[in-house]
């Protein structure tokens, strides 16, 4: 606790926090989208991005623009800011930000053994990779074929080894199975996060710990959803969820016990936060879905994040915030490229 | 000299010009500098005002450009900036430079391609070479140990009544293969952890490392990289140790087995090799030659580039009227200068060969007008000091022909050494002379350059910090005794 007092802060990581503050607030503001959603063509989508933070990312890119090329640039341009913000951290703040890199070296992973397994060449699928999730074995990885060996071979020198405690077996990888690993191995590194954030104390504690809590939540919530009709059983359905939320232990056995969606609305009942967001959320035009809503409450607590200082809970934020800000460009682009505006506003404001 | 003691007085114009001289009469305008136009279309996105695509276009060449200048920059060759003043071309001409930028980008990646392509086979061939020599060690103790081995094998093959295939086999079991390849040393480490955690430490590996740093043909950085050399027994290890070079971008190269015909295939290499260095050559000469043809007139491409897209922007700001016959525009002169601006309105007119004469309406407003204090290269650096502190009002006194004289007074007085001054006069006086060569210089560090803008400031500076170090009689920290003690005792 001592450690983590405002004197200090500022020694160590006084100029990331600054950086990041200055990075927060060129985020793109209601008046931006407004413009955006006015575009007609990715030519003006292009042309209005040069007046914001982003400037002439997309200037030197040779022949008519793809969104996908607009994707690559926007998501180039956050890594090569947060490596810099890795580059000049001290610790504990390494650990914290080394800790955000996992989920992306655990996509990493499920997407290369996912693409392995329907026979396309590693070649294919590393610039697929998202760069922030990179580590040196990672191109090696289609060596192996049951866990086990994805174990003993490539994981065990990455810092994602002791997550993989549970999920060890003989059985081949295959599709089921690899989703049972994504969430296993989630599973643990959220844990694991949250113990971390735990102990850093203070502010920094205060913010993730909500953060973290509501991910685990959500990510209990979605598994049950997109579980029903499927072949998992409620046992090894309820070995998936995280354990750091709120709805540990009592919400987790009820839903691990939940048939339908009706069900895991009723759950959600017994929480103010998450009642809220079920209410009026439904998949008929005009009703926003679940996973807007939950877009939305997140990008809630992320702004929240940046009404304390001296802590390391921004750092996170600000990823997450501009995670949503490219989903969002995205979107309207894919929009603005089929002219097809009918859903165009299905964005989610950040600012 | 009246206007240096308050800042000028504005006027507030309309400007009535007919659509096809408007683009001659802006940039008639631009070269005189006079003016400051106002943005009247401010509600309108900036991509629905009317010169949008021009502007694109203008962006689309400026790419081009970038993209010489890049190329020209990694060959080493220097863009000499010649110091003209091009004029603007006309709108016409700009599809002869977008076709020319076109033609030169298009033949440049061409050869870009060409010249990859080629250094990638020549990275193959000089992998190829190093492998075959420095194996060449490793091969001489195996075959070593092989070769008494082997003589014994054939001799008991001929004495055996074991027929021939299965004998074979039996050779197979016992005989280690192996793969050669080329792998980039900071990968090595990980590289041999998992060859042995994946093959649970069946497969016998040696390196050596390559003295010379290789070219990597895509990026042009020198890789460090080393030979390994892979033992395995059975075909299940050779798959899976190539599956692990493949992911760790280990490059694998045939290597025949015997010492004769590694012999014959290094000589084929080294043939090879200098074939495509000569190759290379004529390429990389090909490629300096149309870049340096470029070079020439690549400044003045910027400039001209520069001053389209200037006057496109500035075009985007004026009203088009409702007849669609003129563009309205409105900016702020200084009174003095109205006379000049007509005129240069009259040009533009003539050059673009219309009759119509573009009209200069003066507007009374009760808006506050810009502050604009007329400076030349002496007075601006004092003009940007005092501007630091904060801009005038409209006709208020300047301070900035007093700060001329005081403050570099009151920098002396706290200076005040002779010697010291007489450097830093030297030092700014080396500045002032050299100005035109050293403003011509693209690539100056930007701490000299914060010097260089304020060297007439920096040399007043010096002039009166000689004076008070001789008024303090102090050159260089010591005293200097010139005229005698001044001290009279006067009482008797």
């Amino acid at each position: 606790m001592v450690l983590m007092t405002e004197y200090q802060f500022n020694i160590d990581s006084g100029y990331l926090e600054g950086l990041v503050r200055g990075f927060k607030n060129g985020i793109l503001t209601r008046a931006d989208y407004l413009n955006l959603v006015q575009c007609e063509t990715l030519e003006d989508l292009k042309l209005h991005l040069q007046s914001t933070d982003y400037g002439n990312f997309l200037a030197n890119e040779p022949g008519s623009l793809a969104v996908a090329t607009i994707d690559d640039k926007l998501r180039e341009k956050l890594v090569i800011e947060f490596q810099h913000m890795r580059h000049m951290s001290y610790e504990p703040l390494s650990t914290f930000l080394d800790f955000i890199t996992y989920s992306y070296m655990i996509d990493n992973i499920i997407l290369l053994i996912t693409g392995t397994l329907h026979q396309r060449p590693i070649s294919e699928l590393i610039p697929k990779c998202h760069p922030l999730g990179s580590f040196e074995q990672m191109e090696a990885i289609h060596v192996a074929s049951t866990p086990a060996e994805l174990y003993n071979a490539v994981l065990v020198d990455t810092p994602l080894a002791p997550f993989f405690v549970d999920c060890i077996s003989e059985k081949d990888l295959d599709e089921m199975n690899i989703e049972i690993i994504r969430n296993t191995l989630y599973k643990a590194f959220l844990e694991a996060f949250y113990k971390f954030c735990e102990d850093l104390g203070g502010a920094t504690a205060d913010t993730m710990c909500k953060i973290l809590a509501f991910e685990a939540d959500r990510r209990a919530f979605i598994i049950t959803i997109n579980s029903f009709g499927t072949e998992l059983t409620k046992d090894d359905r309820a070995k998936l969820y995280p354990r750091c939320g709120l709805l540990y232990p009592d919400g987790l056995a009820m839903l691990a016990r939940a048939d339908d969606y009706e069900q895991v609305k009723s759950v959600a009942g017994y929480y103010s936060e998450y009642s809220v967001l079920f209410e009026g959320a439904g998949n008929n035009p005009g009703e926003k879905t679940l996973e807007d809503k939950f877009f939305e409450h997140e990008v809630e607590l992320n702004m929240l994040a940046f009404m304390q200082q001296f802590h390391y809970g921004i750092f996170y934020s600000y990823l997450r915030l501009k995670e949503q800000e490219c989903r969002n460009i995205v979107w309207i682009a894919e929009c603005v490229a089929q002219k097809h505006k009918a859903k165009i506003d299905n964005y989610i404001p950040i600012m | 000299m009246g206007s240096l003691f308050r800042s000028e007085e504005m006027l507030l114009c309309q400007f009535f010009l007919q659509s096809e001289a408007a683009y001659n009469c802006v940039s008639e305008l631009g070269e005189l500098g006079s003016v400051q136009f106002r943005d009247i279309n401010r509600d309108m996105n900036s991509f629905q005002r009317k010169f949008v695509n021009e502007v694109r276009r203008c962006a689309e060449m400026e790419r081009k450009l970038r993209f010489l200048e890049t190329e020209m920059h990694k060959d080493g060759i220097e863009v000499l900036d010649s110091g003209e003043n091009p004029d603007t071309p006309q709108p016409k001409d700009m599809i002869d430079m977008e076709a020319t930028f076109d033609r030169l980008e298009t033949e440049l990646l061409e050869v870009n391609a060409n010249a990859e392509a080629l250094n990638q086979n020549f990275l193959e061939l000089t992998e190829l070479k190093q492998i075959l020599l420095k194996t060449q060690g490793f091969f001489n103790e195996h075959d070593g140990n092989l070769e008494p081995g082997e003589a014994l094998k054939s001799e008991v093959k001929k004495m055996s009544l074991i027929p021939p295939d299965l004998s074979a086999q039996e050779d197979q079991q016992g005989q280690l293969g192996f793969l050669a390849g080329v792998i980039s040393r900071d990968r090595l480490p990980p590289f041999e952890r998992m060859l042995w955690r994946a093959c649970r430490g069946n497969v016998f590996i040696r390196t050596n490392e390559i003295e010379t740093p290789l070219k990597d043909p895509i990026t042009g950085d020198e890789v460090h990289k080393c030979v390994l050399l892979i033992f395995y027994q059975g075909e299940q290890l050779k798959t899976l140790v190539r599956k692990i070079c493949e992911g760790f971008r280990a490059n694998l190269y045939p290597c025949p087995e015997t010492a004769n015909e590694r012999q014959d295939m290094a000589m084929g290499v080294m043939a090879r090799i200098e074939d495509l260095k000569t190759v290379l050559s004529q390429t990389q000469d090909h490629r300096h030659r149309v870049l340096v043809a470029a070079s020439k007139n690549l400044h003045n491409w910027w400039i001209k580039v520069r001053k389209i897209k200037a006057i496109y922007h500035t075009l985007n700001l004026f009203n088009l009227d409702v007849t669609n016959k003129c563009l309205i525009a409105e900016g702020w002169i200084p009174a003095p200068e109205m006379e000049s601006v007509q005129l240069a309105l009259r040009r533009g007119t003539e050059r673009s060969g219309t009759s119509v004469p573009p009209i200069v309406n003066r507007m009374s407003t009760r808006e506050n007008p810009p502050t604009y204090n007329r400076t030349n290269k002496f007075t601006r650096a004092f003009q940007d000091l005092v501007d630091a502190y904060g801009v005038a009002a409209y006709r208020e006194v300047n301070p900035a022909p007093y700060t001329i004289i005081t403050f570099p007074f009151l920098y002396a007085t706290m200076f005040g050494d002779f010697g010291h001054g007489t450097i830093m006069t030297l030092f700014a006086l080396w500045m002032v002379l050299n100005e035109k060569k050293l403003q011509a210089k693209k690539k100056l560090n930007e701490i000299f350059l914060t010097f260089f803008h304020g060297r007439y400031l920096l040399l007043c500076m010096g002039l009166f910090a000689i004076h008070n170090g001789h008024m303090y009689n102090d050159c260089f920290g010591k005293p200097l005794n010139i005229y005698g003690s001044s001290f009279r005792v006067n009482y008797k």
